[in-house]
């Protein structure tokens, strides 16, 4: 077995280097500082935003442990075996592997005892919905909790907190993260395990710097596949009729030009070449804890790696990651023998290889495959000891369970998420602002703010998400360079909005509206509009119309006639055009393609389809009559239309047709100009409603929330009072402890002195008897347990000699709890006789002020 | 019944009646503009003819796109001329003198029939309209309730009027009626409850359900029928109808009634047997390899079109794109000219748009020349494809024919050898079994009987040569047809494109001159 010391070879430059190694530490805490005040202005300089205190550097020490449960404080038989195999094991280790670190296996907890770390894990499913699954987990630890470095970035720490001391005070190290987080997702199903190991300085220190958002990371594009089937029957194309000389020295030039761009690059290259990683001295030294999910639990098609701090999956191939030392899950404890000098890129993550991984506790529940060579190894192990009692409890020894309490996350932590709802993250030229949702009155819950230079300094644009508005509205886009605010809208907002791009709300300026065109009438989906035209899009119309284009000219001289109406100062039309999709059940050049109505010159222009084959579409040119025409009896001449048919020499249709189509589409033009002022006024409509919702902004609060739904709240509150104030009354009247003696002399409205003082008797000695008849019980339980211990003690006291241990310590166990039921029978019997005369004297008591018998107790 | 004859002169459907009754549906200004330009009855779709006392119908040929028809209130005794108002959806002929249903079969368009008030005493020639949605025949003379059944055939019938047909005082009258159309939705003006409808059911599930069992069973044997005419069809484009099974040797032995006779002869029968076997199997292969000839065929069709379309589609598209530029250049021309402030530079300009347009019609043509040539190409190459597959499978058919002829002479020359053995036997009175006696006469001269073995050979050969021949021909015709319908399309095509461009440029120029005239020279 060849051991090999994870982190690669890198030891010497460590001894080497160590006081470089200081230095470079100091600098890097210098960073830090110099870096908060700038933090601390960006946040000063958000508005409306809630901010919360930045807490300074947290005592752990002064954490109140006085509160915790006993587990925390002690350690339980079983625990305390634990420690010596792990003890034993850790032994065999050094003595294996001198050279390599010292096995991460019990670190002290926040009570200052000792405890082997699978224990701290503590397998819990959480009931959210989001906590289902691994990325929801990893986003909520990764929120939750505020990152601190480790004490020393090249050793594990000696602590490790539970993971309920963790959430309680939201903040820790890698390995309180990862611990948490393992927790999680064990109980979630997955098959996890928290790892010790060594990775990059940017994945230990939380620097997401040099990352880019993942918000801003573009989608890999899914080449599409296109099946282009090469078909024979290809016309070639024609010949080629351009000098290839002429084309190569064009070639040639651009050739040159290129090349002096790239010269002149060249020069910018080096600023930006500071955005490169400095070379880190420690790398592969950084120890950092992170978690592994295999695969064949829930799905899981492969292994990947967790970053607690950022919530992010890796490959198991990642060059981040480093090196592993070990892992455990709340049932084990492995430690890696394989090679890391490549990082964790040729590891094999098959745990029951035990050339690769020396488990600790060899398992029962694993395939007897697996149990053997476990064995095997052992006895591998205990050559070189000669410790042999301890084998036989190594491999029948299972994991105590975990020391920790339950974990628990209420509700409003949950949704509150980051310590004070508030988080921020910095990405490379990014920076990502988190809130819980309803923090923010205007329903903010993320912000990202990107930046044209390193020094986050010149914002270029500006993302916010929202959550829970009842606008619907989802996010806005705000770009500083173009000066175009985009918001998108969820489904349900009035009138379908879905997007919204503008400038400036002021009405006819440039702005972009789409919409959901599945939830309107008209399938209008995308209008544009600028000063002077409107164009419109549709989808799915019955009459296949998928384009609308209206041109405006420049408003007259203000009319100021009153009461005039209200489109007298609309913008007048001056043309407008609309594209129609082909419509199958017409013949193509009957099925207009386009028509456009030039109002000012009193024309319509009609263009049909194309015919199968054609290359000229059929028109038809309107011009409309004027009013001389009109008084002349010919109310139709072919002057007034200029036909061309394609595919067809006959050219003119009947000019009685001509005049019906000509009525038609004056017809439809009236109709198409009411609709352009209807947009027009949808749009004015949709303005104002937009600025009365931004002006008032609401939440909306799912009836389900109880918590913030005020009107729920009192809802269920005043059924909660309801059933409380219904039930006492309801038992009162259904025990009345008087009844039985009232039935006996016939429930009389009124009762004489003597009924009464009979009945309170009656009462008085009945209780006194029940109240004996108990003490006698119990009396008698007690007389009975005693008895029969004496027989057993008895029984022992002559079988002892004969008697196996496991049958001594049968009785031992049963001895000690009869012992147990003795005292505590004898316990209530005490309490009994002591309460007893109380109870009498209050039945009395209570007797003397009973409404129905008080007249004439009262006086007694 | 209801017209009174001797008040009134009895008509003929005649031109100026029909001009006049299409007239009358205008509105004023409409009908101006129509009467000065000639009214043309093709284009027509509704018309009126009531009350006019019309004693025949005629003269309607013209209306071929009516989709309307009024010929009620008159007189008319004879349903006749309708035949080519082949688009007729709506016809009235209620309030005449109909005694029989007839000459309505082309009307297959038809949704709405009214035949109210009529003298009609059976329901009858009516199978074609089977769009049938309202059916009006009340007040006539229907006695026989049975007659409904015949309205079972029109799947879309849902409002029928009955009412004041003798059949209608009998006591089950409604119910037999709704029991017999369950899909009516009215019946005599009145919705058809649920009600009716269940007891209806009940009452007279007796009669229905053999009524429907009988329908259920012809319609599955007509889709047996279709279902076998269709694979027959199929196996006909592929030439080798017939030939999946014995049909082919069957025919050999057909008309062949010496084979029969020498079939009597011993050993015979095993041997035509096993000659069957193998030529039934011969056949098949045949019929398998000419299905596969097939599918290979139409893909190759198919895959010429498919390229064709392609090629097509991106010549239409190159040639819209050069027209649309056209287009979007010379916009403002036609009104610059108009508006052009002196004659000169109007002039220039005219000259500037004509140049412009020559040059569009030159570019247009060059762009067909080059297509006509690369299509040329395309079509030659399909041509030589299809050749070669006709080709190879007329060789592949000759073979397997060459097959079944070396079956046919190998059996021949068996059957010969069995013929003379057995003529020898019986002349030596060896012979065991019992022969009829036709047969046993033919065992007397050798030459007889080896002439009918060798007729019997020849129809054989016949046969098969035959059958190969039609494959052959077939082949030849589709090979033909197929790469002549290719050229013939292109060349029509070639001459439309030509034609559109002319057509086009002459248009362009044709307003380029309009506009001329407009221009007051100098």
């Amino acid at each position: 077995m060849t051991l090999l010391w994870p982190g690669g070879g890198r030891m010497e430059v460590l001894e080497e280097n160590d006081e470089e190694e200081q230095r470079e530490e100091e600098l890097m805490k210098a960073l830090e500082i110099s870096d908060e005040p700038h933090n601390i202005e960006t946040k000063l300089s958000v508005d409306q935003v809630f901010v919360p205190n930045d807490v300074s550097d947290f005592d752990w020490s002064s954490i109140d442990i006085s509160q915790l449960p006993s587990s925390y404080k002690t350690n339980s038989p079983r625990e305390k075996k634990l420690l010596r195999i792990a003890d034993h094991y850790l032994q065999q280790y050094t003595h294996l592997c001198p050279d390599r670190k010292p096995l991460f296996l019990y670190p002290v907890n926040e009570c200052g005892i000792k405890k082997f770390v699978s224990t701290t894990v503590r397998p819990t499913l959480l009931p959210y919905t989001e906590l289902y699954h691994w990325d929801g987990c990893a986003s909520f630890v990764c929120d939750y909790l505020t990152m601190e470095p480790l004490k020393s970035p090249l050793i594990p720490p000696s602590l490790l907190y539970s993971p309920t001391t963790i959430l309680k005070y939201q903040r820790g190290n890698c390995f309180d993260f990862s611990v948490l987080l393992c927790s999680m997702l064990i109980g979630a199903g997955y098959d996890a395990y928290c790892v010790n190991g060594y990775a990059t300085h940017d994945i230990c220190s939380l620097d997401e710097t040099l990352e880019v958002c993942p918000l801003l990371r573009k989608p890999q594009e899914v080449p599409k596949e296109i099946m282009k089937k090469s078909n024979k029957y290809r016309v070639k194309s024609s010949p080629d009729m351009q000098s290839k000389f002429e084309l190569q020295q064009e070639a040639k030039k651009k050739a040159e030009t290129e090349a002096t761009h790239k010269n002149e690059e060249r020069g910018e290259g080096k600023v930006t070449e500071v955005e490169k990683p400095t070379h880190d001295p420690l790398y592969g030294l950084r120890v950092h804890a992170w978690v592994l999910v295999l695969s064949g639990k829930r799905e899981v098609p492969e292994p990947f790696f967790i970053n607690p701090f950022t919530g992010n999956s890796h490959s198991t191939m990642d060059e981040h990651f480093l090196g592993i030392e070990s892992v455990w899950n709340h049932k084990n404890y492995w430690v890696n023998m394989q090679d890391c000098r490549n990082g964790c890129k040729d590891l094999i993550f098959d745990l029951g290889d035990t050339v690769c991984w020396e488990i600790m506790l060899s398992e029962t529940d694993k395939p007897l495959q697996v149990l053997l060579d476990a064995e095997e190894e052992n006895e591998l192990f205990d050559r070189n000891t000669d410790d042999i009692e301890e084998e036989e409890e190594d491999t029948s020894f299972a994991m105590p369970p975990s020391w920790v309490a339950p974990i628990q996350i209420s509700p409003r932590e949950f949704e509150t998420r980051c310590s004070q709802g508030k988080k921020v993250i910095l990405y490379k030229k990014a920076k990502l602002e988190k809130w819980a949702p309803y923090l923010n009155r205007n329903g903010l819950v993320k912000r990202l703010t990107v930046y044209a230079d390193l020094g986050c300094t010149e914002v270029v644009e500006v993302r916010e998400w929202f959550k829970n508005r009842e606008d619907m509205l989802d996010m806005r886009e705000l770009n500083k360079q173009t000066q175009l605010t985009t918001e998108y809208f969820s489904p349900g907002h009035l009138l379908g909005l879905k997007v919204h791009i503008y400038k400036s709300m002021e009405p006819e300026t440039e702005r972009v509206m789409e919409f959901y065109n599945e939830a309107r009438v008209d399938g209008l989906q995308k209008r544009a509009e600028n000063a002077s035209e409107i164009k419109e899009y549709f989808v799915g119309r019955d009459d296949f119309k998928y384009f609308q284009h209206t041109e405006f000219g420049k408003r007259g001289k203000k009319i100021s006639v009153a009461g005039a109406r209200t489109d007298i100062n609309s913008r007048p039309i001056v043309q407008m055009k609309e594209c129609f999709h082909r419509n199958l059940e017409k013949p193509a050049d009957e099925d207009v393609a386009e028509r456009v109505f030039l109002i000012t010159e009193e024309m319509i222009h009609l263009t049909y389809h194309l015919k199968d084959k054609y290359i000229t579409a059929s028109k038809k040119d309107f011009f409309k009559p004027t009013e001389n025409y009109r008084k002349q009896s010919e109310i139709m001449t072919p002057e007034m239309c200029i036909t061309y048919q394609a595919g067809s020499s006959v050219k003119d249709k009947k000019l009685l047709h001509l005049y019906k189509l000509l009525q038609e589409l004056t017809e439809e033009e009236k109709q198409l100009k009411q609709q352009v002022r209807q947009s027009e006024a949808e749009v004015l409509n949709i303005l104002k409603i937009r600025e009365n919702e931004e002006a008032d902004i609401k939440l909306t609060v799912s009836i389900y929330n109880t918590e913030r739904n005020e009107k729920r709240k009192q809802q269920y509150e005043a059924t909660k009072n309801a059933m409380e104030d219904e039930f006492p009354v309801h038992e009162e009247q259904d025990l009345d402890y008087l009844a039985p003696f009232l039935i006996q002399i016939g429930h009389p409205e009124k009762m004489t002195k003597g009924q009464v003082l009979r009945l309170r008797d009656d009462c008085l000695t009945d209780f006194k008897n029940r109240l004996i008849a108990k003490a006698n019980i119990i009396q008698a339980r007690f007389e009975k347990e005693v008895e029969e211990l004496k027989k057993k003690n008895q029984q022992f006291q002559e079988n002892q000699s004969q008697l196996s241990r496991e049958e001594e310590a049968v009785f031992l166990a049963d001895y000690s709890e009869t012992m147990f039921r003795i005292h505590i029978v004898a316990l209530r019997l005490n309490r009994e006789k002591q309460t007893a005369p109380q109870k009498y004297l209050a039945l009395e008591e209570k007797l003397r002020k009973d409404p129905r018998l008080a007249v004439h107790l009262s006086h007694a | 019944m209801s017209q009174s004859y001797n008040s009134i002169k009895p008509n003929v459907i005649d031109d100026e009646m029909l001009q006049k009754a299409v007239e009358e549906r205008w509105p004023e200004d409409i009908g101006k503009l129509a009467k000065s330009e000639g009214i043309d009855f093709k284009d027509v779709t509704e018309l009126q003819l009531s009350f006019r006392n019309i004693l025949q119908i005629d003269n309607l040929w013209q209306f071929e796109n009516l989709t309307k028809l009024q010929l009620d209130n008159n007189i008319i005794e004879k349903i006749e001329a309708l035949e080519s108002l082949v688009h007729l959806v709506w016809l009235d002929l209620s309030f005449n003198n109909i005694e029989v249903i007839e000459g309505l079969d082309t009307l297959v368009k038809l949704q709405d029939l009214s035949l109210y008030n009529n003298r009609i005493s059976k329901i009858e020639h009516m199978d074609t309209l089977q769009e049938l949605q309202i059916f009006s025949i009340g007040k006539n003379n229907l006695t026989a309730l049975e007659d409904v059944v015949y309205l079972r055939r029109f799947k879309k019938l849902r409002t029928l009027n009955l009412t004041g047909n003798p059949f209608c005082e009998e006591e089950q009258y409604v119910l037999f009626v709704v029991a017999h159309i369950p899909d009516l939705v009215y019946l005599d003006f009145k919705l058809v409850s649920d009600t009716t409808r269940e007891l209806a059911v009940s009452k007279y599930h007796y009669l229905i359900d053999p009524l429907e069992h009988e329908e259920a069973q012809a319609l599955a044997q007509l889709e047996e029928k279709l279902a076998k005419q269709k694979e027959l069809e199929y196996h006909k484009t592929a030439f080798v109808e017939y030939l999946n099974g014995s049909f082919l040797f069957d025919s050999l032995y057909a008309e062949d009634t010496e084979a029969a006779k020498l079939a009597y002869l011993p050993g015979v029968d095993d041997l035509l047997q096993a000659y069957r076997k193998d030529f039934v199997s011969v056949c098949e292969n045949l019929f398998n390899y000419g299905l596969k000839e097939y599918e290979k065929r139409e893909a190759e069709v198919s895959e010429f079109y498919k390229g064709l379309h392609e090629a097509l589609t991106a010549n239409q598209q190159e040639g819209r794109k050069i027209i649309l530029d056209f287009e979007n250049r010379n916009k403002e021309r036609l009104d610059e000219i108009h508006h052009a402030t002196s004659y000169n530079i109007a002039e220039s300009k005219r000259a500037e748009y004509n140049e412009d347009i020559l040059q569009l019609s030159e570019t247009l043509m060059t762009l067909e020349m080059q297509t006509v040539d690369q299509l040329e190409e395309l079509i030659k190459d399909f041509e030589k494809n299809i050749a070669v597959i006709a080709s190879t499978f007329i060789e592949n058919v000759k073979g397997m024919m060459a097959q079944c002829r070396d079956l046919e002479n190998r059996h021949h020359e068996k059957l010969l050898e069995i013929s003379i053995n057995t003529l020898e036997k019986s002349v030596k009175n060896e012979l065991d079994e019992d022969l009829p006696d036709d047969v046993r006469e033919l065992l007397v001269d050798k030459t007889t009987l080896v002439n009918m073995v060798n007729t019997s050979h020849n129809v054989h050969l016949l046969k098969i040569d035959m059958r190969e021949c039609d494959i052959l021909s077939n082949t030849y015709r589709w090979q033909a047809s197929v790469t002549g319908k290719a050229f013939q399309n292109e060349i029509d095509r070639n001459r439309n494109r030509v034609k559109e461009i002319f057509q086009y440029i002459d248009n362009l120029q044709e307003q380029l001159d309009s506009i001329e005239l407009l221009e007051p020279p100098e």
